[in-house]
């Protein structure tokens, strides 16, 4: 018994040193390129790995790394790149107060990253990946709602559903009615997250929260998303951040990188989501896909 | 820690009775409704052995299904609210009420229906008077069961837009916020051994007016 615990033991110590090893020479030569995750994510950080690759370098993909660990994990350097988001980048993890300007937002966590971690944040992409409110296309027609402005003059005639969360958190709910004024719904029920567009569709409520790029937005003779009017919500403009040394070890690679984001909006993310989310293709075969239309 | 969870409290006060209310409402619902299907089928089940095997398979295989499971995939067929989580709920409530029912029945001692049917009870007679009676601990126990193990499932319900306290429980999880995660795990709990504690005492009752 005691025989079989040491061989045990040995053999969990060889495999550790083992994988240590290998990730040390990995980091040698390969960039590594890691996304958070979600579908979105997956698919930005695919169409960065294969730009590099069809450039010539090698990468390692440290795929779906929990979305609140993935700025640890570049830190220890874990990972090189990343697709990361200006909005998270300035309330999440510098914990700075709301900007609503995508270009103040940007500038402001490029030369906190750049001072605090010796993290580059590379160009940022049109694509917009904020919080949102969406409303089925009968009750917008039916009250003429395409703002939240509209909404809230509307909100007794519509049943809410939340996920729980967007009624307390500071940039959900209370957030909006100190901008917009009270929100008195009809009925304010909670769903799984999953379930929000499936219960709006059935006609079990009118309005959601939803994220502006959620594949399922794209069929919009059933979904609206509202127009955030009075600019409550911060810019979530998408960005590749880059180890300051891997940067500089490497300098082509920002070229590579900001032209892949310049194509990038919040039409085409939300279609390159759907293509996931709703048409149920692999995330590989959808990043692939369009990194042909356009290399 | 303790101050915020007693700011969430006194504000949010209207909002979690009527979550505490909705939650005992599907629970009860829920064990109302395996207990009328958990103790006929068992009653039948207790007749001969084949029709046991034929009669708990399904439920058995049934129960094996994550509650979680069989709320998304009832969906489609129910749609979402009360009636998707009570059917759940009941699926998940059946087969403790089941095998229960069964043992009850069949452990009713011969010799008590022979003198039934030796003093000339009718069949019916001998069921209400003398195999029930003698079965119905055995069936409260089963439903006792039922009750906690429903009412700790119910913070599923939120998922679904049923409401009840895995609203609290839920929120917590999205923010990340442990005073709400205390909060809704610890009124579950409360309530399911409240509930349980009530059960006993209503059981000690009826079992001795019999």
């Amino acid at each position: 018994m005691k025989k079989a615990i040491k061989t045990f033991a040995a053999a969990g110590l060889a495999v550790i040193i083992g994988a240590a090893v290998s990730g040390q020479v990995l980091a040698g030569d390969a960039i590594r390129v890691g996304s958070k995750d979600f579908t979105e994510n997956e698919i930005v950080a695919e169409l960065y790995a294969l730009a590099l690759e069809d450039a010539g370098y090698e990468v390692e993909r440290v795929f779906d790394v929990a979305s609140s660990v993935i700025h640890t994990s570049i830190l220890n350097d874990e990972v090189d790149v990343y697709p990361e988001y200006t909005g998270t980048g300035l309330i999440s993890i510098l914990q700075l107060d709301p900007i609503t300007d995508p270009q103040e937002v940007y500038d402001t966590v490029k030369d906190a990253y750049e001072e605090q971690f010796s993290l580059t944040w590379l160009d940022y992409a049109q694509a917009n990946d904020g919080q949102g409110l969406f409303i089925s296309k009968e009750a917008s027609d039916e009250y003429g709602i395409t703002t939240i402005s509209d909404l809230q003059a509307n909100a007794e005639n519509l049943r809410f559903a939340s996920q729980g969360e967007f009624d307390e958190r500071e940039d959900g709910l209370p957030g909006l009615e100190k901008v917009y004024g009270p929100f008195n719904w009809k009925s304010s029920k909670v769903y799984d997250n999953g379930l929000k567009y499936n219960v709006v569709e059935e006609g079990e409520a009118d309005v959601s929260p939803a994220y502006t790029t959620e594949g399922r937005l794209s069929e919009t003779d059933k979904f609206v998303l509202l127009e955030d009017d009075k600019q409550v919500w911060p810019p979530y403009n998408l960005a590749p951040v880059v180890r300051d040394n891997v940067l500089e070890a490497n300098p082509e690679i920002a070229d590579i990188l900001n032209k892949v984001d310049a194509t990038l909006d919040t039409a085409t993310i939300t279609a390159l989501n759907a293509k996931v989310d709703v048409d149920k293709e692999e995330y590989e075969d959808v990043a692939a896909e369009y990194w042909e239309t356009i290399k | 820690m303790l101050q915020s969870i007693a700011e969430y409290l006194s504000t949010h006060t209207a909002q979690i009775l009527v979550q505490i209310r909705d939650h005992l409402l599907i629970s009860l619902l829920a064990l109302a409704a395996a207990s009328l299907i958990g103790i006929v089928c068992g009653y039948f089940a207790s007749r001969s052995g084949r029709a046991e095997r034929w009669i708990t398979l399904p439920f058995n295989v049934l129960r094996v299904v994550p509650s979680l499971a069989i709320l998304v995939l009832l969906i489609p067929v129910i749609g979402t609210g009360v009636k998707s989580a009570v059917t759940a709920l009941a699926i998940l409530a059946v087969p403790p009420i089941l095998i229960n029912t069964v043992v009850g029945f069949r452990d009713v001692p011969d010799f008590m229906t022979e003198c039934a049917a030796g003093i000339g009870m009718t069949p019916r007679e001998t069921l209400w008077k003398v195999q029930v009676p003698q079965a119905l601990p055995m069936i409260f126990a089963g439903m006792r069961t039922a009750l906690v193990e429903v009412i700790a499932s119910a913070t599923l319900a939120a998922k679904i837009g049923a409401g009840g306290l895995g609203e609290i429980i839920f929120t917590g999880l999205g923010l990340n916020r442990a005073d709400l995660l205390i909060i809704g795990g610890v009124a579950v709990a409360i309530l399911s051994l409240g509930c349980g504690l009530l059960f006993d005492i209503a059981t000690k009752k009826i079992i001795k007016w019999k």
